[in-house]
């Protein structure tokens, strides 16, 4: 049995190397000359940081400021809004219910190219054009995490919530003291997805948004891919690297909570 | 006795009600009220530059006809075919595999699936494009050091399509792997001490526990990657561009070439229209399918 | 306890999204204040190019302090053309000043987006631009563009290479397709070509076919002709170096970036005037030569004259201020398109006076081929509509990739460019 278990992890871990062998593409390619950058050798000897330089004297770090306040609004707001929506769907009875449900659900099947347009005009009219209102607003409604906080709560012990009822508590207030604490398990996976789905926004930034200052990431690192006589793919990579420290971190730090997962079963 | 059942029901109508309004509201605003724009779009011809001209349903009607469009849907289906059971059945395993590995490692193991997921997709789709690269990429050269023969990938009508696949099934593995692997982690431990009981361990503890404990979690993956699959934009954008000679122009890519390149913003519409129809019947049908079970 | 900190985060972003809201209120857009007009002007080049337009901005500012205000915006190309400007004109947005690329001029033009410009050309100014540069922006008796560029395109090839391989410079069709296959090797590419479907692929085609006196359309554009043995000629010929394996069929860099020759991953490759100075100023180590597009049997020589245009937004309530500020730039004194064409990129000047003052430096390195050898048979690069564009590009697609004879992609594509006529 133990010894199952030691080739089982040897062979996660061999699997996941080879899933991040073009990560590590990515960082090497960053750290090489413009003439190396396609080389893959593993010769370490030419590395330079003069990539990074050259991305620092772009406006990038103003940019990732602003993907920050956009990601992180976006991320808190949708939590709340998409456990609350959720959980009334799974666990509350009321009239319209499945009929609400379908068409939440139907909102996710219509590609963003075609309501890019009206979309436009929805949040120009409502005065949100170059604002980070309009960056942020419109991204925070989408079924999908409606849709996951429903399926998650349909399996959610009723025996807590009733205790709750007992005690007096009313629906909304043992939704808020007892079901969004411990529905962590979901928060966090959905949390690392939300920010992560924003920080790599791209086409809605680019068309509501003109002002230099509320540049976001992605815009800000297209705009280094840019489309000249010469692509300096060094330099975009170390760009793409930079850009992508912030989820790095996101990741690294939900890592603690998603392990506190396991504990948390204990309760039932 | 019945007046306070009345009233409790009330209560829970109106709080469902309540927790529904903010996204009430805002999918009305910033994702309904587009859509029912689109489908007035739909029945105009329009350029985005000059004023629309109402045809009523002559655009449906060019759609018929319209060979390309029709392969586009084809070749959506393929890539849907493929992908979702690939991506489904992938996550569903390594969440499996990572929730019976030593536990101390699991926090790096899930960490390193989950790290394409923090790249752009234009992104990724370049770093693989440097990969797929017909004469200095990676895997050629790989293949040489193994005997194989080199490979044209993004270059060939046959190939491209499932390259772009992988990258995409790259991408996202990690992350519905952790939504499983969440829901893994929600099941109570009892369950399988019970089972152990009876002598269910290992694959039959996992088909008759695990998986269908998992269902809600399962639904939503399998919905999910279908209608992420219907819509999948960026990275054959920026890798293929719908070719090799159209062999990976998917039906998005389609409406984006009607809409924004020829600025057929009505026929465009109209595509957008019944490909919603499409995923709207094939959702619908997984869903019924699914729940209809219990 | 953790709902409160919940909502006191929710509530300060709340209130910081509220004050990006409110101190946008007074976000200027294009129009009158206090007296002076403020004119958008969108744009699409990078790098030092940009940099040239925002000089340009800042002059033009500075010397109508007070009457007109231009906000210049550079946008990323692709996302320029197929996403920014027809949101924009969608919503009544569109700026006021703007650059518009040969393969959109005909549908704006149709849509009557664009500003008739006749008028406000200065005294004699017309007649210095080349006529066919001008004729290629007349639409109905209308100058609805101004040209302010010409880049040719040449066959550049590495000459260490091609001396290691015994190679000659190709002249003909016969010896580019055997040197190509001569200078294949498991590292270097003989000819890079364009692979992706583009305007840019039709854009390095072209030559081909009208090397032949082939043509897509007839001469009034109202026919296709595209279903003619040139065509098909011109189809097979380019697709068997993609069929051959002597034309790489996917690219690390972009079709038209240094990068294929400078890294010496590829041996030839056809591309347009831009590429001399990049060559000269980052890879000056390597010797590179260039040399006129190889002709056919028979054939005469053909290059496209390509480049963006200029254009004002007829719906634009300031035509007039638009108009002299684009005349201004590149129709007025001869220092600036002389900048742009020499200094910032290198290309032809539509304007006669412009080439001739440049002349010692259309005569530097490389860009004597293109001067002495190239220039004359140049050809503007035609301003058809995205569908025809698509059905060309689909019939080379079908040629390069598909096991299709040049005539059967032909004959479908003429079907195609036949009803995006009569549509």
């Amino acid at each position: 049995m133990g010894k199952n278990k030691t080739i089982l992890t040897i062979f996660i871990f061999a699997c996941g190397l080879l899933i991040i062998l073009p990560i590590f593409f990515l960082v090497f390619s960053s750290f090489r000359t413009p003439e190396d950058v396609f080389k893959l050798s593993l010769n370490l000897s030419n590395l330079t940081l003069d990539n990074f330089k050259a991305v620092l004297e772009t406006n990038i770090l103003r940019a990732i400021w602003n993907s920050l306040v956009v990601s992180v609004t976006v991320t808190v707001v949708a939590m709340l809004f998409h456990a609350m929506s959720g959980y009334a769907l799974a666990r509350l009875n009321f009239p319209g219910k499945k009929f609400v449900f379908g068409w939440m659900i139907s909102t996710m099947m219509v590609p963003f190219t075609v309501i890019m347009i009206p979309l436009y005009m929805v949040t120009k009219n409502l005065g949100l054009a170059n604002s980070y209102g309009g960056l942020i607003i419109p991204m925070i409604f989408n079924a999908y995490g409606i849709f996951l906080f429903r399926q998650f709560y349909q399996d959610f012990p009723k025996e807590l919530e009733e205790a709750a009822y007992v005690e007096g508590l009313s629906i909304a207030g043992t939704f808020f003291r007892l079901v969004l604490p411990l529905s962590k398990p979901m928060i966090i996976p959905l949390t690392i997805g939300f920010f992560t789905a924003n920080w790599n926004n791209y086409l809605w930034p680019l068309i509501i948004n003109q002002k230099e200052e509320l540049m976001v990431v992605q815009v800000a690192l297209a705009n280094i891919v840019g489309g000249g006589y010469e692509t300096a793919w060094s330099i975009v990579l170390a760009a793409a690297l930079l850009s992508a420290i912030p989820t790095f971190i996101v990741f690294f730090s939900m890592q603690k909570y998603l392990v506190d997962g396991i504990k948390m079963s204990g309760i039932k | 006795m019945k007046r306070k059942g009345m009233k409790r029901k009330l209560n829970e109508t109106l709080t469902a009600y309540g927790f529904l309004l903010p996204n009430l509201l805002g999918l009305t605003l910033f994702v309904f009220v587009p859509m029912v724009y689109a489908f007035y779009v739909s029945l105009h011809e329009w350029n985005a530059l000059s004023p629309k001209v109402f045809i009523g349903f002559d655009n449906y009607k060019e759609m018929a006809s319209d060979k390309e469009w029709w392969n586009s849907v084809y070749r959506t289906l393929i890539f849907t075919v493929i992908y979702v059971p690939l991506l489904f059945a992938g996550s569903l395993f390594f969440a499996v595999m990572l929730n019976t590995m030593r536990q101390r490692f699991v926090g790096v193991a899930r960490t390193m699936f989950l790290l394409p997921f923090a790249i752009t997709s234009v992104i990724s789709a370049v770093i693989w494009m440097f990969l797929y690269d017909p004469r200095n990429g990676f895997i050629n050269q790989f293949f040489d050091l193994v005997g194989l023969p080199n490979q044209q990938f993004l270059g060939s009508t046959d190939q491209a399509l499932l390259s772009i696949i992988i990258v995409i099934f790259w991408i996202n593995l990690g992350y519905n792997m952790m939504i499983f692997l969440a829901s893994i982690k929600e099941i109570p431990i009892d369950y399988y001490e019970a089972a152990k009981i009876d002598g269910a361990t290992g694959w039959k503890a996992f088909w008759h526990i695990t998986f269908p404990l998992l269902r809600p979690t399962s639904i939503f993956i399998l919905v999910v990657t279908t209608i992420g699959s219907f819509q999948v934009f960026d990275q054959i954008m920026v890798m293929t561009k719908g070719g090799p000679a159209n062999s990976t122009m998917v039906s998005v890519l389609y409406i984006y070439k009607q809409g924004f390149e020829f600025l057929n913003m009505g026929y465009a519409s109209a595509l957008a229209v019944v490909l919603f129809l499409i995923i709207f019947v094939l959702s619908l049908a997984q869903l019924r399918l699914y729940t209809k079970k219990d | 306890m953790k709902i409160w900190k919940l909502f006191s985060i929710l509530s300060i972003a709340l209130i910081l999204l509220f004050q990006a809201g409110c101190s946008d209120s007074s976000s200027s857009s294009s129009g009158e204040k206090d007296g002076v007009v403020t004119l958008k002007f969108w744009d699409m080049h990078t790098d030092a190019e940009k940099a040239f337009f925002e000089d340009l901005v800042k002059e033009y500012n500075a010397a109508n302090e007070g009457k007109v205000k231009i906000e210049y915006t550079a946008f990323n190309q692709s996302d320029y053309s197929n996403t920014k400007l027809p949101v924009a004109f969608a919503n009544d947005e569109g700026p006021d000043v703007f650059m518009v690329s040969p393969g959109d001029f005909t549908k704006y033009a149709e849509s009557n987006i664009l500003a008739d410009l006749n008028s406000y050309f200065p005294e004699g100014a017309k007649e210095d631009f080349l006529p066919a540069s001008i004729e290629a922006v007349t639409y109905d008796d209308k100058v609805l563009a101004l040209p302010y560029e010409l880049e040719l395109l040449g066959l550049y090839y590495n000459k260490k290479m091609l001396a290691d391989a015994g190679v000659e410079v190709p002249k003909t069709w016969d010896e580019l397709k055997s040197a190509a296959e001569k200078l294949t090797t498991s590292d270097v590419a003989g000819l890079v070509l364009p692979t992706d479907k583009a305007a840019y692929l039709n854009f390095i085609w072209y030559p081909f076919l009208w090397q032949q006196g082939g043509n897509v359309l007839n001469e009034d554009g109202t026919k296709s002709t595209f279903n003619s043995p040139e065509v098909a000629k011109a189809l097979d010929y380019w697709g068997s170096f993609f069929q051959d394996g002597q034309a790489p069929s996917k690219l690390q860099y972009g079709p038209w970036d240094a990068g294929n020759l400078g890294t010496g991953s590829a041996a030839m490759s056809i591309v347009g005037t831009w590429l001399v100075p990049v060559l000269e100023k980052d890879y000056a180590d390597t010797e590179f030569g260039l040399a006129p597009i190889p002709v056919p049997e028979g054939g005469k020589p053909a290059t496209d004259a390509g480049g963006w245009k200029m254009a004002v937004n007829a719906n634009s309530e300031h035509v007039d201020e638009a108009a002299k500020f684009i005349m201004w730039c590149f129709a007025e004194d001869k220092s600036r398109p002389l900048k742009w064409a020499t200094e910032v990129k290198f290309a032809y000047s539509p304007r006669i006076s412009v080439v001739e003052e440049g002349q010692a430096i259309y005569d530097k390195g490389l860009r004597k081929v293109f001067t002495e050898e190239i220039y004359d048979s140049a050809i503007p690069e035609p301003r058809f509509g995205p569908e025809i564009v698509d059905a060309v590009g689909e019939a080379m697609q079908q040629v390069m990739f598909g096991d299709v004879s040049g005539e059967d992609a032909a004959e479908e594509a003429h079907k195609k460019i036949e009803e995006a006529l009569n549509k």
